[in-house]
């Protein structure tokens, strides 16, 4: 069956590693990026089922880097997976078009589904 | 699954245009719904966590509760958006409501605003008590006796507060702090110790600012080449309501060029396993806390000790405690050494009597400044620290002190080489409730007593196993409940204290830090207990008795009963508090009347308000509007269906669907027929007895029980949808409070296929609901599914599997429908549990032997 095509945002390579090999047994092919930059970059190149961003990363934020996917491509839907619990970043990530917001830690099920629901969404939101 | 809606929109398309468009608007709708729900229960679930850490007094952690808070903020969020996604431009308002009320959320988070920045260090010599605030309250009573009494203190200078806030803001560290506490989630000792671990890392990473270092190296050039003790003096340290006595630590024998790295060390320990376990035990906000450190030149000591100017055991016969050892007094507080004691009368000032122990070793001041351990030698184990003069002559200071600060005080004390008496650090001594003299030892006992004279370090009995703690491994395993047994009383042991039932150490003091420990948590304790690591080890069962030193073979409960102590007293913490706080905005239930003109967006005054109306509002949008495709729905009749409703969205049904009803006999969707026959295959026998039909009787029941409604329930959403398609199957239930959704798609391409179960609620109480949910998410597994329970929700995949095995899949997911559904009541025993997963499992495999007769009786077999 068809691979869910996932790129993954987070400057911390531990946690993408982590994340990573977790995912392999699952249905996904996991891209990594390192930074918000390294994201849109993938996103111009590539096509992506879903995102998982990071929020704290430096240079460009996670709420910023949202803005810039949604002006390239606003039916692609990003999750957002931070350590940071804030609530104006919730509010800020959803009023932008997130399709969750999430605090790590995440099992792996729990966001493994969240994906799929996701990637679900897509084709619904298209007109 | 993006393949399988596809071919799902695929075999769709042959309808005419409006049809289509509807059909696709509902199956939007049905899946947004299906989300919501799936918020909806996680938003309860976080609610419900929360209560219960309020009403227990255990939060733990000002990070988790923050965490919480946005989990449940970003599931109603999710409900939000959900909602509005079925019914576009209706509920908008919401989203003001629910910012409103998460940023009431946010205040109730704000402690203290911080106070203006003042400066960075603070020479020791203009300290008073009033600077407690930038140099925390151990440097600050120094200051204030050196200056108020004329007592000698160390040279030296304080690190402040605002140094801390300095430090921490100017590379990030509070926010990275912040950032893994919320990773590291978890309580036990392995994850906190974990979690110390990686703060410690980061702190060690941390850049010093410049201001500091430079700060450090003018005062350093003040004081001249001397050694300095670096010692943690936290803001709160040493209160009365937490003292966290040895929680953090000092580094001694450090020289000026090494002050900053040992200040590092200081700020670190604030996040080892043992203060992060305090902390979160005492209820205190890891946001605020603040570590200032004292620099002090290292006293060359000949002795050292510890005074109480009252017995900490709360027997107030008139006297005062001055403990004693050779060399550096680091082996008193750090429990490594038995030490020696005088008893002083108060009025007197004299020496009442004086309890000399046999030291093994003393601590002394290497040229070098690193201290070094030394085993005693000859007759001078046994010679007295200090003389009886010495002792009075502390006593003296001691009282000044205590009249000063007009209360009881714990003192630590060097005497020089030169005779010189240096106060190290005071601070309000934690007294225990005076307890009644011990009735004379039964008979009884006597006869069972393992160990007896051992050193009260405090009161009260208990008994538990006794388990002896030797290695940080050791500390990982201990056991809740066990008996502490310790070589040495460790301050690192406090870790476990508030799990153990009592605390017996052969070596330390009454006044060291691990007794402290114990008495703030009300742990009976004996420090000072000659052999008790190879008397005791592989016993068993022991009685500790705290208030007469002795120990006893198994449970003497008269015994524990005669010691009972208050429990310790339990207060409002500041995490509680801030719990408490944002718990108004979350959980209190305003809006509880859907049928009233007030159930409105704009009065919704809690995020629980907002899930209760978006649920109300969403099951109203999915099954209460007349609009397509559920115009179009047809009744199943039968004499069992009398609640099942169809809608045909495209080559599922046989016939023109322009009649009211439709028999199970005109479907042709495979997913939908084998559903079905798991539902009726096999009449449900399960408690309670049934009456009239099963199921229905158990609907019946269970709706008119009041107890088990959460709200008035929308009679609407008490009809049951099924949505078929050629090779695909919805069922949508909803029984006030029970919810269910069954997908399946059955096609040819195996990478198309799924089936999907969720299902939640029930009338038992949680722990027996999360048992059926473990049990179904069992019998799927088994069957290749990918389960996930939350509490008593359970959600379960299958993707990628063929045709026929989708079948099957709908038919035991029939089954389990109808079977499981009251089985939770009885839930709470093992062996009924078992009981049903063998009896499930058998009527699985019958079902699954007629399946295929049945589906070509349906003319759906492939």
């Amino acid at each position: 069956m068809k691979k869910i095509r996932l790129l993954l945002v987070d400057d911390e390579a531990d946690f993408r590693t982590a994340y990573a090999r977790r995912f392999v047994r699952r249905n996904a092919e996991i891209t990594q990026a390192a930074s918000g930059q390294e994201a849109i970059d993938k996103i111009r190149e590539n096509d992506f089922d879903v995102v998982i961003l990071d929020v704290m990363m430096p240079e460009m934020n996670g709420i910023e880097t949202l803005r810039r996917i949604k002006a390239i491509d606003p039916t692609l839907p990003v999750i957002i997976l931070t350590g940071h619990a804030d609530s104006k970043v919730l509010i800020q990530g959803m009023d932008m078009g997130a399709f969750d917001f999430l605090l790590k830690p995440v099992g792996t099920d729990e966001l493994y589904f969240k994906v799929l629901d996701a990637v679900r969404s897509r084709h619904r939101v298209q007109p | 699954m993006k393949t399988a809606i596809r071919t799902l929109f695929n075999f769709i398309h042959g309808n005419p245009e409006g049809k289509t468009e509807a059909v696709d608007t509902f199956l939007n709708k049905s899946e947004e719904f299906r989300l919501l729900l799936s918020a909806n229960g996680k938003a309860l679930e976080l609610m419900a966590e929360m209560t219960e850490a309020a009403q227990t007094g255990l939060p733990s952690g000002i990070t988790r509760v923050r965490a919480y808070s946005v989990m449940v903020a970003s599931s109603v969020r999710q409900m939000i958006e959900r909602l509005c996604l079925m019914a576009p431009g209706k509920y908008d308002g919401l989203r003001d409501v629910f910012n409103d009320i998460v940023l009431a959320m946010d205040q109730a988070f704000a402690g203290p605003s911080a106070p203006a920045k003042g400066p960075v260090v603070l020479a020791l010599r203009q300290v008073r008590a009033k600077d407690m605030p930038e140099t925390g309250s151990k440097v600050a009573l120094l200051g204030e006796i050196r200056s108020e009494l004329g007592l000698e203190v160390p040279h030296g200078f304080a690190i402040t507060a605002s140094a801390f806030r300095l430090f921490l803001e100017s590379n990030g560290l509070d926010d990275e702090i912040g950032r893994l506490t919320q990773i590291h989630d978890g309580n036990s000792l392995t994850e906190l110790t974990e979690l110390g671990r990686t703060i410690r890392h980061a702190v060690d990473m941390a850049p010093m600012p410049p201001e500091l270092e430079e700060a450090v190296e003018a005062q350093c050039e003040r004081l001249g080449d001397i050694r300095f003790a670096v010692r943690s003096s936290a803001l709160g340290e040493d209160s009365e309501q937490a003292g966290f006595a040895g929680q953090f630590q000092s580094v001694l024998g450090v020289r000026p060029s090494q002050i900053l790295d040992a200040y590092r060390t200081v700020v670190a320990s604030m996040y080892s396993a043992t203060a992060l376990t305090y902390v979160r035990n005492r209820g205190l906000r890891e946001d605020e806390m603040v570590m200032a450190a004292g620099c002090m030149e290292m006293i060359d000591a000949v002795a050292g000790g510890v005074i109480y100017t009252r017995p900490p055991m709360g027997h107030s016969d008139g006297s005062l405690i001055v403990t004693a050892v050779p060399g550096l007094p680091c082996a008193v507080v750090d429990g490594s050494s038995l030490v020696d004691s005088w008893t002083v009368n108060r009025e007197t000032g004299r020496v009442l009597d004086r309890d000399v122990a046999e030291k093994e070793i003393r601590f002394v001041l290497a040229s070098t400044g690193k201290i070094r351990k030394e085993k005693l030698y000859g007759g001078r184990q046994l010679a007295p620290a200090i003389s009886d003069g010495d002792a009075e002559r502390l006593a003296a200071m001691a009282l000044r002190i205590e009249r000063y600060f007009g209360r009881p005080q714990d003192i630590e004390w060097a005497k020089a080489r030169d005779g010189r008496i240096v106060i190290l650090q005071c601070r309000p001594l934690t007294i225990c409730d005076p307890v009644q003299p011990a009735p004379p030892v039964d008979e009884e006992s006597r006869g069972m007593a393992l160990l007896s004279g051992c050193i009260p370090a405090s009161p009260g009995a208990a008994a538990g196993y006794v388990v002896k703690v030797e290695t940080e491994e050791d500390m990982f395993r201990f056991p809740d409940g066990a008996v502490l047994l310790a070589r040495t009383a460790r301050p690192q042991l406090s870790a476990l204290l508030p799990r153990a039932a009592a605390l017996v150490a052969e070596f330390g003091s009454s006044v060291g830090h691990l007794a402290n420990v114990a008495r703030e948590y009300s742990i009976p304790a004996l420090i000072g207990a000659p052999g008790a690591v190879e008397r005791l080890a592989g016993v068993g069962m022991v009685t500790v008795n705290g208030s007469s030193g002795t120990i006893y073979l198994g449970r003497r409960q008269r015994m524990i009963d005669r010691e009972a102590r208050p429990p310790a007293r339990s207060r409002t913490t500041d995490v509680g508090l801030a719990l408490q706080g944002v718990l108004k905005h979350i959980t209190p239930l305003n809006l509880t009347d859907p049928d009233s003109p007030e159930f409105r967006p704009e009065n919704c005054r809690s995020l629980h308000d907002i899930t209760r109306f978006c649920h109300e509002k969403a099951v109203f949008e999915m099954f209460a509007q007349g609009d397509r495709p559920l115009a179009g729905a047809r009744r199943l009749a039968g004499e069992r269906a009398m609640q099942y409703w169809l809608v045909d969205i495209g080559g599922g049904t046989r016939g023109s669907g322009g009649t009211k009803s439709i028999t199970i006999e005109d479907v042709c969707a495979s997913p939908m027929r084998a559903l079905w026959y798991g539902m009726m295959a096999i009449p449900w026998e399960g408690p309670p007895a049934p009456r009239m039909d099963g199921f229905m009787s158990v609907l019946t029941s269970a709706a008119q029980n009041p107890a088990l409604m959460p709200g008035a329930r929308n009679d609407m959403g008490e009809r049951n949808y099924f949505i078929v398609g050629r090779n695909y199957c919805n069922l949508q239930s909803r029984f006030g409070f029970h919810f269910c959704t069954i997908e399946g798609f059955a096609g040819d391409d195996p990478n198309s296929n799924y089936a999907l179960f969720q299902f939640k609620g029930g009338g038992a109480s949680l722990d027996r609901r999360h048992a059926r949910s473990k049990l179904v998410a069992e019998i799927l597994e088994r069957r290749g599914f990918i389960a996930e329970i939350r509490e008593d929700a359970l959600f379960a995949r299958l993707e990628g599997v063929t045709r026929r095995a989708v079948e099957q899949t709908m038919a035991i997911l029939g089954y389990l429908l109808m079977h499981t559904r009251q089985i939770d009541m009885s839930m709470a025993d093992p062996g009924t549990v078992i009981r049903y997963r063998d009896k499930f499992e058998a009527d699985i495999e019958t079902l699954l032997d007629g399946l295929d007769a049945e589906l070509r009786e349906g003319g759906c077999a492939a």
